[in-house]
C-alpha cells in the first residue's frame, strides 16, 4: 500500500533530435500527510520537471513519461487522463508555486481579475462572494492594503508582494498538497525570510503537505522534516533532513554542504576534481566524483539504507 | 595538424546547428515537398529551351492561325492572342523570374551588407546615420517605393530589378548590423583590435564573415517575395516589356482576353503562386528553425 | 510615458522629413531631365521651360527642396498631366473608395485572421494547424491581381453571381440620386436610408473585398500564431494551467490578451500592404480609388500623379504606424 504521496520508479525523458535524453529517474520518494519534504539539486537536475510531471503539465510531445507511478491519496496520478486531472486535481487538491514571481503572474490582468478567475472556476462563486473571498485570500497571505492590491497590475507590485499573491492564488481552493518550486530564488534575501515563514505558517495552519524544491541545502534543514538530493534526475540521497544534511553519505551531498561557508574566517573550499568521462550506464555523478572506482562506471547504484539511517545511492558511501 | 583539430572543434557547434536545422526542416513533409519543387523549378529554368515544345514562341514568333486556342495535347496551356504556345512561354518565364529575383536580391545584398557591417562595426554616428536611413526606406509601404523608382527610371526589367534592390537593402542592413554589434564585443575581435588591426580590416575580415549566415538565409527566403514584386511591377507595366514572357506581364496582357480564354491568365498565375509558395514554405520553416523561442524539439 | 510619446513623435517627424527628401531625390535629382518628366511625354519646349521655372530647377538644390517642403506642407502636390487638375483634389475624390476597401480587408484580417491564428497555435503540429498554415502561407503567396481576375472569371463569367467591377450598377447610377454626405457610398446610403443603393454597393464590394482581404488575413493569422506560441511558453500560462483553469480561458483570454501588442503592430503593417495591393486590384475591378488612379498614371506616364500618390501613401503609412505605436504604449498592461 503506497503512502499518502509516493513516487515509484518514475522515469521521464525528453526527445531531442539527437535521440532521447533521460531527465528524471526516481526510484522512490515518499511524503507523508502534513509533512514538508525538501528536494535539493543544482539547476538542471530535473526539479521543475518533477513538479510539472506531478501536475501533468509536461510539454507534449517533447516529454515522455516512460514508466512509474505517482501515488496521491490512493490514486495514481499518471494513470489519470487530462480531463480528470483538470477537473479534480489541479488547483483543487494539488497546487504549485513557481520559481519566478516576475513571470508567474499574467501581466495584462489585475491581481483581482486573476484571483477571481480561479475562485470562480474552482469554487463556483459569483459576484460579491468572489470579491469577499479574494480579500480573505490576500489577508491570509498577510498582504497589507488588500483592497487596493486587488486593483493593481502585477508590474505595480514588488517581488515579495507578487509571490504572496501567487501563494494566495495557489491555495485559494483548499489544495492539500503544495509544490513550492524554489519560491524564494529570485527574491531579495530580506524578503525571502518573510515568504518562507508564510509558507511554513500556512503549512501548519492548513495542515497541508509541501514538496519544497530548493537549490539551497541550508533552507531545507530549517524547513523540512525529510529531504532528498537530486543529481542529474536521480535521487542520490533521501532521509530525515538532519541526517542528510549533518551526516551526508553521498559524495555529491558532501560537496554541496562543504560549499556553504560557515563563518567569515573560513576560506571557501572548491572541490578539486579530475574530470572523468561520463559514465553511460553507471553513476551519474561518476565524472565529478573523487571517490569513484570502476564499479561506479559500470553499474548504477541503487538507493540503500545506510548505517546512519538515510538512504544513499552510492557504492562508496560506506567505505569512507 | 593541431590547427586542423582546433579548426574542427570550432566548427562543431556550427555543424551541430546545421544538422539540427536540416533535421527540423526535413521533419515536415510539406517543407520536403517544397524543397523538391524548388529543385525542379531550378532545373526547368536551366533547361527551358530543351523542355519547351516551341522555344521560338518564347519571344516573338507568331502563329496567327492558332490564336487563343484552349489547352490541348498540342498546346498544353493553350495559346495567346498571337498563337504562341503558353506552355513554352510560362517555362521561359520561370527562367526570367528566378534570374531577375536572384539578381535583385544579389544587388540588395551588395548594398545592404557592407552598410550594415559598417554601421554595426563602427558604431557611433555612422551607425546612427545609416540606421536612420534604413528607417526612412522601411517607412514606405512595401512595393510602393519600387513602383515610384521604376516609374522614374523608366519601365524595363533591368530598372525593375534595380528598383527592388534599392527598396529592399535596408532589411539586410538591419540584420547584419544586429549581428555585427554582438560580434564586435567578442574576444577574437577585441584581440584583433588590441594588436592594432585597422578598423575597416576588422569589419571586413573579422566581423563580416561571421555575420553572413543569417543574412544568406533571409535572402534565400526573400526570393519568393521578390518574384511576386517583379510580377506585380510587370503587371502594372513597370517591369518586363512585351514580348518578354514574364509571368506578371503575361497576366497583364491576358486581361483583354481572359473572359473568353480562361487559360491565358490561369496558368501564368499558377506558376507565380507555386513558385512563391514553395519559397515561402521553406522560409516559414527556416524561420521557425532559427527562432530560439519557437525552436522546440 | 510622455517622454516615450514625445520621442516617438519626434522620430516620426524625422522619418517624414526623410520620406520627403527621398521622394524629392527620386523626382528631381535622379531623372536626367526632371522638367521633361514633369511636363509630360508630349510637352512642347515652352511647356518644359515653364516646368523648369515652376519647379525652381534653375535654383540651387536646397532652395528647391525648401520649396518642395513648403508645397507639401500646404498640401500642394502639383497638377496631373492628364487632367490638368490639382492632384490633391483628385486624391481626395478617390480616397473614400479605397478606404472602404482597406477597411473591409482590415476587418477581415481581425475577425478571420486572429481566430485562425489562435486555433492554429492551439493545435500546433496537428492537421488543422497544418491546413491553416498552408492556407495562410498560400494566401500571402498569391499574386493579388491574379486572384482578382480568377474571381471575376468564376463569379462573374461562369456563375454570374457578382458584377465584374465598379462601385455601383450603371442603372442605379443613372436612375437614382447617390447621396453624398461623407463620400463613402456604403455609409452615406445607409444613413440616408437608401437600402437599394447600399445593397448594390455591398454586392459590388464582395469580389474586390475578398481579393484585397486575403493577404492581410494570412499575414495576421501567421503572426498571431507565432506570437501565441511564444506566449504559451511563458510561466504564467503554465501557472494558469496549474490553477486548474480551462484551456479555453488559458488560450482565448490569458494568452490572447498578451498578444495584443504584436497583433496590433501586424494589423497596422497589413494596412500598408493592403493599400499597395489596391494599386494592383482596383484597376481590375474599375474601382474608382487611389489604386486605379496610380495605375492609370503609370500607363499615361503621369509623373506628378505617381509622385503624389507615393508621397501620400508613404505619409499615411508612417502616421498610421505612429498611431499604432502610441496606442500600444498608452495601454499600461501591454507596456511591461
Amino acid at each position: 500500500m503506497p503512502g499518502y504521496f509516493e513516487i515509484q520508479n518514475l522515469s521521464v525523458g525528453f526527445r531531442t533530435f539527437e535521440g532521447e535524453r533521460r531527465v528524471l529517474d526516481i526510484e522512490r520518494l515518499v511524503i507523508g500527510r502534513g509533512e514538508t519534504y525538501g528536494l535539493v539539486g543544482e539547476s538542471g537536475a530535473g526539479k521543475t520537471v518533477l513538479a510539472l510531471t506531478i501536475l501533468g503539465l509536461l510539454p507534449k510531445p517533447a516529454a515522455v513519461v516512460h514508466s512509474g507511478s505517482i501515488w496521491f491519496d490512493g490514486q495514481d496520478l499518471l494513470q489519470k487522463g487530462e480531463k480528470e486531472l483538470y477537473a479534480r486535481y489541479r488547483g483543487k487538491r494539488l497546487a504549485m508555486i513557481f520559481q519566478d514571481p516576475m513571470s508567474t503572474l499574467n501581466p495584462v490582468f489585475t491581481v483581482g481579475q486573476q484571483i477571481a478567475r480561479v475562485v470562480e472556476k474552482q469554487q463556483g462563486l459569483r459576484g460579491a462572494a468572489v470579491a469577499k473571498r479574494s480579500l480573505e485570500l490576500l489577508e491570509m497571505v498577510k498582504l497589507p492594503d488588500a483592497q487596493s492590491t486587488l486593483k493593481k497590475y502585477p508590474h505595480e507590485l514588488s517581488g515579495g508582494q507578487r509571490q504572496r499573491v501567487i501563494i494566495a492564488i495557489a491555495l485559494s481552493c483548499g489544495a492539500e498538497f503544495l509544490i513550492a518550486d524554489e519560491p524564494t530564488r529570485n527574491l531579495d534575501v530580506t524578503i525571502q525570510a518573510g515568504i518562507l515563514k508564510l509558507i511554513g505558517d500556512l503549512q501548519k495552519d492548513l495542515g497541508i503537505s509541501v514538496l519544497f524544491i530548493a537549490n539551497n541545502v541550508g533552507l531545507v534543514n530549517v524547513f523540512c522534516k525529510n529531504a532528498g538530493i537530486l543529481y542529474h534526475g536521480k535521487l542520490v540521497e533521501d532521509g530525515p533532513s538532519e541526517l542528510v544534511i549533518r551526516a551526508a553519505k553521498h559524495p555529491y551531498t558532501q560537496t554541496l554542504i562543504s560549499a556553504i561557508p560557515r563563518d567569515k574566517s573560513e576560506k571557501l573550499k572548491f572541490a578539486s576534481t579530475v574530470i572523468k568521462p561520463e559514465a553511460q550506464r553507471g553513476c551519474p555523478y561518476y565524472s565529478r566524483c573523487n571517490l569513484a572506482e570502476s564499479i561506479c562506471f559500470d553499474r548504477m547504484p541503487m538507493l540503500e539504507t545506510s548505517s546512519s539511517g538515510q538512504k544513499v545511492a552510492c557504492f562508496m558511501a560506506e567505505k569512507q | 595538424m593541431r590547427w586542423l583539430s582546433d579548426f574542427i572543434k570550432t566548427l562543431q557547434p556550427t555543424i551541430r546547428e546545421w544538422r539540427l536545422s536540416f533535421y527540423l526542416l526535413n521533419r515536415n513533409w510539406l517543407q520536403r515537398v517544397a524543397l523538391i519543387v524548388i529543385a525542379l523549378l531550378v532545373l526547368i529554368a536551366i533547361f527551358a529551351p530543351l523542355i519547351s515544345p516551341y522555344p521560338s514562341h518564347a519571344i516573338s514568333a507568331t502563329n496567327p492561325k492558332d490564336k487563343l486556342l484552349p489547352p490541348s495535347s498540342r498546346y498544353l496551356f493553350g495559346t495567346d492572342e498571337l498563337g504562341r504556345d503558353l506552355f513554352s512561354r510560362v517555362i521561359f518565364g520561370t527562367r526570367i523570374s528566378l534570374q531577375t529575383a536572384l539578381i535583385a536580391v544579389g544587388l540588395a545584398l551588395l548594398i545592404g551588407v557592407p552598410l550594415g557591417a559598417i554601421a554595426g562595426g563602427l558604431g557611433g554616428a555612422a551607425d546612427e546615420i545609416i540606421m536612420r536611413i534604413t528607417d526612412i526606406f522601411l517607412s514606405f509601404p512595401p512595393l510602393l517605393l519600387a513602383i515610384a523608382i521604376s516609374a522614374f527610371l523608366g519601365p524595363s526589367l533591368q530598372n525593375a530589378m534595380l528598383a527592388i534592390a534599392v527598396s529592399w537593402w535596408p532589411w539586410y542592413t538591419r540584420i547584419i548590423r544586429g549581428q555585427a554589434v554582438s560580434i564586435r564585443e567578442r574576444q577574437f575581435v577585441r584581440a584583433a583590435r588590441a594588436i592594432g588591426t585597422p578598423t575597416f580590416r576588422i569589419i571586413f575580415s573579422h566581423i563580416l564573415p561571421n555575420t553572413m549566415a543569417p543574412v544568406i538565409v533571409q535572402a534565400s527566403m526573400d526570393i519568393g517575395g521578390v518574384i511576386l514584386t517583379i510580377a506585380a511591377l510587370s503587371f502594372l507595366g513597370l517591369g518586363a516589356q512585351p514580348p518578354t514572357p514574364e509571368w506578371g506581364l503575361l497576366i497583364s496582357t491576358s486581361r483583354t482576353y481572359f473572359l473568353n480564354a480562361w487559360w491565358y491568365s490561369t496558368f501564368p498565375g499558377i506558376a507565380i503562386f507555386v513558385t512563391v509558395l514553395v519559397f515561402n514554405l521553406i522560409g516559414d520553416g527556416v524561420r521557425e528553425v532559427l527562432d530560439p523561442r519557437t525552436r522546440k524539439f | 510615458m510622455k517622454k516615450f510619446i514625445l520621442r516617438r513623435l519626434l522620430l516620426g517627424i524625422i522619418v517624414l522629413l526623410g520620406v520627403a527628401l527621398l521622394t524629392f531625390f527620386l523626382a528631381r535629382v535622379v531623372p536626367s531631365d526632371p522638367a521633361a518628366k514633369w511636363a509630360g511625354p508630349r510637352a512642347t519646349p515652352e511647356q518644359i521651360a515653364r516646368a523648369t521655372i515652376e519647379l525652381g530647377l534653375d535654383k540651387p538644390l536646397y532652395v528647391q527642396f525648401g520649396k518642395y517642403l513648403l508645397d507639401l506642407l500646404q498640401g500642394n502636390l502639383g497638377y496631373s498631366l492628364r487632367t490638368r487638375r490639382p492632384i490633391t483634389l483628385e486624391l481626395q475624390e478617390s480616397l473614400p473608395a479605397t478606404i472602404e476597401l482597406v477597411l473591409i480587408s482590415t476587418i477581415a484580417a481581425v475577425f478571420v485572421g486572429i481566430p485562425l491564428g489562435v486555433i492554429s497555435a492551439k493545435r500546433k503540429d496537428q492537421l488543422i494547424d497544418h491546413l491553416s498554415r498552408l492556407f495562410s502561407i498560400g494566401v500571402v503567396s498569391l499574386p493579388t491581381f491574379w486572384i482578382g481576375l480568377i474571381l471575376q472569371l468564376v463569379f462573374f463569367r461562369v456563375l454570374g453571381l457578382f458584377p465584374m467591377g465598379g462601385q455601383l450598377s450603371t442603372e442605379i447610377k443613372i436612375t437614382m440620386d447617390i447621396p453624398k454626405v461623407t463620400g463613402f457610398i456604403m455609409f452615406d446610403s445607409l444613413v440616408t436610408g437608401n437600402f437599394r443603393i447600399f445593397l448594390d454597393a455591398l454586392w459590388h464590394i464582395v469580389l474586390p473585398g475578398i481579393t484585397i482581404g486575403m493577404y492581410p488575413v494570412g499575414l495576421v493569422a501567421r503572426m498571431t500564431r507565432s506570437a501565441l506560441l511564444e506566449i504559451l511558453n511563458e510561466d504564467y500560462i503554465t501557472a494558469a494551467r496549474s490553477y486548474g483553469l480551462s484551456e479555453r480561458i488559458v488560450l482565448w483570454s490569458y494568452a490572447l490578451k498578451n498578444s495584443i501588442g504584436p497583433t496590433s503592430t501586424v494589423v497596422a503593417l497589413s494596412i500598408g500592404y493592403t493599400l499597395v495591393n489596391t494599386f494592383l486590384t482596383e484597376s481590375i475591378f474599375t474601382w474608382p480609388g487611389i489604386g486605379n488612379y496610380i495605375a492609370s498614371a503609370v500607363i499615361g506616364l503621369d509623373y506628378p500623379a505617381i509622385m503624389g500618390v507615393t508621397i501620400f501613401s508613404a505619409f499615411s503609412y508612417v502616421v498610421l504606424n505612429l498611431i499604432a505605436d502610441i496606442i500600444i504604449a498608452l495601454d499600461p498592461r501591454v507596456r511591461v
